[in-house]
């Protein structure tokens, strides 16, 4: 006879309403962990969906003699001739110029009532969290990505519509943008079309990519605003008028240096070097190192300083914050494990009356103690990821990330019910006496 | 002061009638200055289908005695033969599995298992002993029968049933294994007069039909028109052992109960 069936079954809403409060806290758990392996996969997709195996960045910068943390993390910036000299190292298979950067477009994303509720503490109208007027701010941010049409950097799938054929004005965005194939959007000085849309192609701040060539990025991106033109055009002509009277043979020369120079977009941010197979990393890497204003990383280098550059401290919180959950969920299943345990003290002193051996009582609440272990970490997991899709960041949790939460899980389940057994077998078979 | 052990004797022979022997039991809780000394020596043999009831003022020593008689507790001191085995002699005895075998238990309160149906109350027992499948469906439904508890009831759980149901369906259960011996604490304690010879009765009916020796604790003088056996305790120890007829008056003589020779 399964004594533990026979108590779940008579004992249902109180077992399941607290297998599913269980369900819940392990739900949490896991989307914690979900959140921390989506800042990661947002750390590292746009390096890795590029499949290049060096990054090539400016060197100095904030650090010299190690060379900047560029693109993603902060400013790198190249002449845009170097990429055709890399190309022509033996054993670079492709070298794709790179540019990047964070936009916005005027767009309204409207909050939702949790979020306006959860930022501004709205039933209490305390505006704890952020200042008055945060929802005036109707602007979508994203990271714009300009690459040479044909080679490496682009969008790595497209999901709807295609990709950039063209050399002007069409874009490729990620469906987080909101954009749809067809769309005309506003970026700077000039109206693009939305070609084509792809997934899952996000910055570290998980701020949605959208692709474009390399000529209309390094336009929008590095092109003189035209108030500013005029007004650096003008100083440039009054400095002409100057050198009239006293050097009147430099002028053109001075003129041409200022024009080219307010003309000037052929920068780029970064190098994505795809190597061909066999290629050796660690030599190709040597030499773009002999030229002195380069430096080179490795895509796991570029991942993990994109990873420690930015997120490392949030990613520290998260964590820490996973483990104190990890311990409170265990603590609190325990406690109700060993509380449903202590609650049948009487019916256990009553088996042992009648003859159960302690094996008997033991497999009764471990069975029970296993069973609501194991069905709250699959109910808990479930809920888990029915909720990811309406999470605004990434949240992935892994088969790897049940399996972990059904071990742990059974483990608390089985610790805590032997120790409350232990206890609870302590029970004086006599107390069922009634006149003792 | 160190706990004395039970003696260890070798089998003893015992007549087929007897249902459990005891030979100078006795009980101590504590040390030093709480030293207890809840049950002094006591010589008592109670025999198959005799009903003996155990009477006696709070802090008399009945329960102990019940205790010790249903292997609840082990003994300072003594011997107890059921079944023929001296139960403390030699290798530890499977206590668990003499109780759920030789011994069956009343309460005052039915204590019925509250998750388990009335039948698979009874079944408990009998599952706890390794029988299983029909003979054990079949033993149950012999005993419902036979305590008048209806198939449709004995799907009900305790706590949907009536108080006399839930004593019945508890007389059941201590029956499921044909015990060798029932000991019952107190089932009367809560009942009147009517529910109380019912229950009474029914015990003086399994001891006849079964076989079983009944011993029942307690304080209810209305009850001792039923019984085969009245033991006074006092103090510990045996005060008088009388034996009584179902009509209520005494068959013999009080006798004196140390030191006891019965048989």
């Amino acid at each position: 006879m399964n004594l533990a069936f026979r108590d779940i079954r008579y004992h249902g809403f109180k077992f399941f309403s607290s297998t599913l409060g269980v369900s819940l806290l392990i739900m949490v758990v896991v989307t914690i962990g979900g959140i921390i392996r989506g800042v990661i996969l947002d750390s590292s997709t746009l390096i890795e969906s590029t499949g290049a195996e060096l990054w090539v960045v400016q060197k100095n910068g904030a650090h010299p003699g190690v060379g900047t943390y560029g693109p993603f993390v902060e400013i790198s910036r190249l002449p845009e001739s170097i990429y055709h000299a890399i190309s022509v190292i033996p054993g670079v298979a492709e070298a794709g110029p790179i540019v990047t950067a964070w936009e916005h477009v005027p767009q309204i994303m409207r909050p939702t009532p949790l979020m306006k509720f959860m930022y501004l503490n709205a039933l209490l109208n305390t505006q704890t969290m952020v200042k008055p007027g945060w929802m005036a701010v109707p602007r979508v941010r994203f990271i714009v990505v300009g690459y040479e049409p044909g080679r490496i950097g682009g969008p790595p799938v497209i999901v709807a519509g295609r990709g950039i054929e063209a050399s002007h004005y069409e874009i490729v965005a990620d469906v987080k943008t909101g954009f749809h194939v067809g769309q005309r959007v506003r970026l700077g000085n000039f109206d693009y079309t939305v070609v084509g849309l792809t997934r899952h192609m996000v910055g570290f701040t998980a701020d949605p990519v959208i692709y474009m060539s390399l000529r209309d990025a390094q336009n929008y991106l590095f092109q003189t605003q035209p108030d500013l033109l005029r007004s650096e055009q003008a100083v440039a002509r009054q400095h002409a008028a100057q050198l009239a009277a006293t050097s009147p043979r430099l002028i053109p020369a001075v003129v041409a240096h200022d024009e080219a120079r307010l003309a000037n977009t052929l920068y780029i941010n970064a190098i994505a070097v795809k190597l061909r197979p066999g290629a050796n990393v660690q030599a190709i890497a040597a030499h773009i190192r002999r030229w002195e204003h380069l430096a080179v990383y490795t895509d796991a280098q570029a991942v993990n300083m994109q990873l420690m550059g930015s997120n490392r401290l949030i990613l520290f919180q998260l964590a820490l914050f996973r483990d104190i959950l990890v311990l409170i969920a265990g603590l609190v299943i325990g406690i109700i494990i060993y509380s449903f345990t202590l609650d049948k003290v009487h019916e256990i002193a009553i088996l042992k009356l009648l003859g159960a051996r302690g094996g008997v009582v033991y497999r009764m609440i471990l069975q029970e103690a296993l069973f609501m272990g194991i069905v709250s970490a699959l109910v808990g997991s479930a809920l888990e990821l029915l909720s990811e899709p309406y999470y605004p960041r990434r949240v992935v949790a892994t088969s790897g990330d049940i399996v972990q939460m059904l071990v742990a899980m059974s483990v608390v389940a089985a610790v805590a019910s032997i120790l409350a057994v232990r206890r609870a077998m302590r029970i004086d078979p006599r107390s069922v006496l009634s006149t003792r | 002061m160190s706990t004395p052990q039970p003696k260890a004797t070798a089998p003893i022979e015992m007549p087929e009638s007897f249902a459990i022997q005891t030979e100078g039991l006795g009980k101590v809780y504590g040390k030093g200055a709480n030293r207890v000394e809840a049950v002094k020596g006591i010589d008592l043999v109670v025999r198959s289908g005799d009903l003996t009831v155990i009477m006696g003022p709070s802090g008399s020593g009945k329960t102990t005695l019940l205790t010790l008689l249903g292997l609840v507790d082990q003994p300072t001191t003594g011997r107890l033969v059921l079944g023929g085995r001296d139960i403390y002699a030699g290798t530890p005895p499977d206590l668990a599995h003499i109780r759920n075998t030789e011994i069956g238990f009343v309460f005052q309160t039915p204590n019925l298992i509250p998750f388990l149906t009335a039948k698979e109350n009874v079944l408990l027992p009998l599952s706890f002993a390794g029988v299983r499948g029909k003979p054990a469906e079949d033993r149950v439904q012999k005993l419902l029968d036979y305590l008048e508890i209806a198939e449709r009831r004995a799907q009900h759980y305790p706590n949907q049933l009536s108080g006399g149901e839930q004593q019945r369906v508890a007389v059941a259960r201590a029956l499921a294994n044909n015990p060798r011996i029932i000991l019952a604490d107190e089932p009367t304690a809560s009942l009147d007069t009517d529910r109380a010879l019912a229950v009474v009765r029914l015990l003086r009916r399994v001891s006849q039909t079964n076989g079983a020796a009944v011993l029942l604790v307690t304080h209810d003088h209305r009850l001792l028109g039923e019984v085969d056996e009245v033991i006074e305790m006092e103090d510990g120890r045996i005060a008088s052992r009388r034996v009584v007829g179902q009509d209520g008056l005494a068959r013999s003589q009080a006798r004196s109960a140390q030191p006891e020779s019965d048989g």
